[in-house]
């Protein structure tokens, strides 16, 4: 080995990125030349001294003001046209094809065979209008629809057909047709709907009160642990941005916490994480029957040292005391 | 090496990132939502690490997650979310890093939000051997020394270090996220410590 690629080697292996037996037989190399164990020595110095320069853990205030500044700017974003949903997706097509060379090749020959149908029936179109006809080609076996009001309306486009030698093109679309169903609250497509609801990204309100009746349900015991309905209380009380949706998940899970670990989990979370002091302090109160788990008391310790709120830390004190310490 | 059964790990380790992908795709804001809180902290970290100041760190931080938010129709799971959101916001430092090589030096403190400085060194522990009391220089001028250093690098030179060293990222991650391959990001790393090491050879 000589020396230059000992030099790359060692900052290489002071990176952690040098195979093992490279390692070795780099070790041999060192043991003989005193210039690269100098090389050696330089590195270590300097990764000693670029440790000064440490990284720094962003604080709370930054993370917290970036995150809001962020989701200003999200809500100002209109939501994406079907179009829009409908050109990435064309796009993703291709790309995947781009990496199936089969499906390309098979693309490529579908492409010439309808290159080739295309130029006969150009020649043929140019045929008739030079014999002075006008030919008119209606191949639809559904009906031809009104344009659509709003490209909200349009769920899809299914295909697009331009007329050879035309300016007449089919367009193939599937529409969103607005529907209403009515039905108790226990039946499971209504809480299907409902579930869906407490996800929606663009109405706050909508999750509010899908969120709302949801959790209703759970606290009047109304089988609230089939098809997900726990889950949906729990991702909403963890993720989603208004805090009377987040307060209402919190009110859907009290019946659970004393049972369900993953429930307790996100209960503790909303307690150390939830930006709201109204919701970490129903957080306490909820956490009252399992106060005497371990997992409770580390949290309520840390919210009672480290809370920004005085009377959150207070009420963690209380609880704290009140409990006994386990040994 | 990695063997099958590694990589099926990672696949289900990723699984319920993958779920919020797909969500997000499809126009989920609350899934868009954890992904950002999943990685917002990183984001922060190497931004404010590289620029030195929390305003350009949070600039970047929106500007990052923006994007994401636009493209992440265009995500197809060929890398790891990690690595396409690393590639947007060392995209937007590099910008950064360049816009500012052409400005002015780095400075040896960092700004926060109101535009007060903040001296980096305090947040270290000063029980170090370089900090003999025989040794003229104190921590502050040598912080200074290893920022005027680092900012003698080029803007990529500067990013490979960066997330070398203090990301402790794999060198075939960082070739991914710049767009290159391991073996030129291993060069340019190479380019980066030797001259650091020149830059820094009077401060042993």
């Amino acid at each position: 080995m000589n020396c230059e690629v000992a030099h790359e080697r060692i900052v290489l292996a002071a990176y952690g990125e040098l195979a093992d037996d490279l390692v070795h037989e780099l070790g041999r190399h060192l043991t003989t030349c005193a210039e690269c164990c100098a090389d050696r020595e330089q590195l270590q110095a300097l990764k000693t001294l670029a440790a000064v320069h440490s990284v720094i853990e962003p604080n709370a205030n930054l993370v917290a003001r970036s995150r809001m500044q962020l989701e200003e700017a999200l809500d100002a974003i209109p939501p994406k046209r079907w179009y829009e949903r409908f050109g990435e997706g064309l796009l993703n097509h291709f790309a995947r094809l781009q990496a199936a060379p089969v499906a390309a090749g098979l693309l490529l020959v579908a492409g010439i065979g309808a290159g080739s149908v295309g130029g006969f029936e150009f020649s043929q179109a140019r045929a008739a209008h030079a014999a002075g006809k006008t030919s008119q080609v209606v191949a639809s076996d559904s009906p031809v629809a009104a344009i659509p009001a709003s490209p909200a309306d349009v769920a899809s486009i299914s295909s697009i057909v331009q007329q050879p030698n035309s300016e007449m093109v089919e367009v193939r679309y599937n529409q969103v047709v607005p529907k209403r169903i009515q039905g108790s609250l226990d039946d499971p497509a209504i809480r299907q709907l409902l579930m869906m609801a407490s996800e929606d990204p663009a109405s706050a309100g909508i999750r509010d009160d899908s969120v709302g009746l949801l959790a209703a349900e759970c606290r009047a015991g109304h089988s609230c642990n089939g098809a997900g309905i726990r889950d949906a209380l729990m991702v909403a009380l963890r993720y989603d941005r208004n805090e009377g949706v987040r307060e209402k998940a919190l009110k859907g899970l009290e019946l659970y916490v004393a049972e369900d670990m993953r429930v307790r989990d996100a209960v503790l979370e909303a307690l150390l994480n939830d930006s709201d002091a109204r919701i970490r302090t129903e957080a306490i109160n909820i956490l009252e029957p399992v106060e005497a788990d371990m997992t409770v008391r580390q949290v309520l310790s840390t919210v009672a040292t480290s809370d920004q709120n005085p009377q959150i830390r207070n009420v963690s004190r209380q609880v704290l005391r009140r409990v006994p310490q386990f040994q | 090496m990695d063997g099958p059964d590694r990589a099926q790990e990672r696949l289900q380790a990723r699984a319920p990132e993958m779920e919020l992908i797909r969500e997000a795709q499809k126009g989920s804001r609350v899934a868009f939502d954890a992904l950002v809180r999943q990685y917002e902290n990183q984001v922060l970290r190497l931004a404010l690490h590289l620029t030195g100041s929390e305003h350009d760190a949070e600039d970047i931080y929106q500007e990052a997650f923006l994007k994401a938010f636009r493209y992440i129709g265009n995500f197809r799971f060929e890398c790891s979310f990690y690595t396409w959101i690393y590639r947007i916001v060392t995209n937007l430092c590099l910008d950064q890093l360049r816009r500012r090589k052409t400005r002015r030096e780095d400075s040896a403190v960092l700004v926060d939000h109101s535009g007060d400085e903040i001296d980096l060194l305090a947040s270290v522990s000063d029980n170090r051997s370089y900090s003999s009391p025989d040794r003229e220089l104190d921590r502050k001028v040598l912080g200074e020394r290893i920022q005027a250093a680092l900012g003698k690098l080029t803007p990529r030179e500067r990013m490979v270090f960066e997330l070398k060293h203090y990301q402790g990222l794999r060198l075939r991650t960082i070739g991914e996220m710049l767009n290159t391959t391991e073996e030129t990001a291993k060069n340019t790393l190479f380019r980066a410590t030797k001259k650091l090491r020149l830059q820094l050879a009077g401060l042993r």
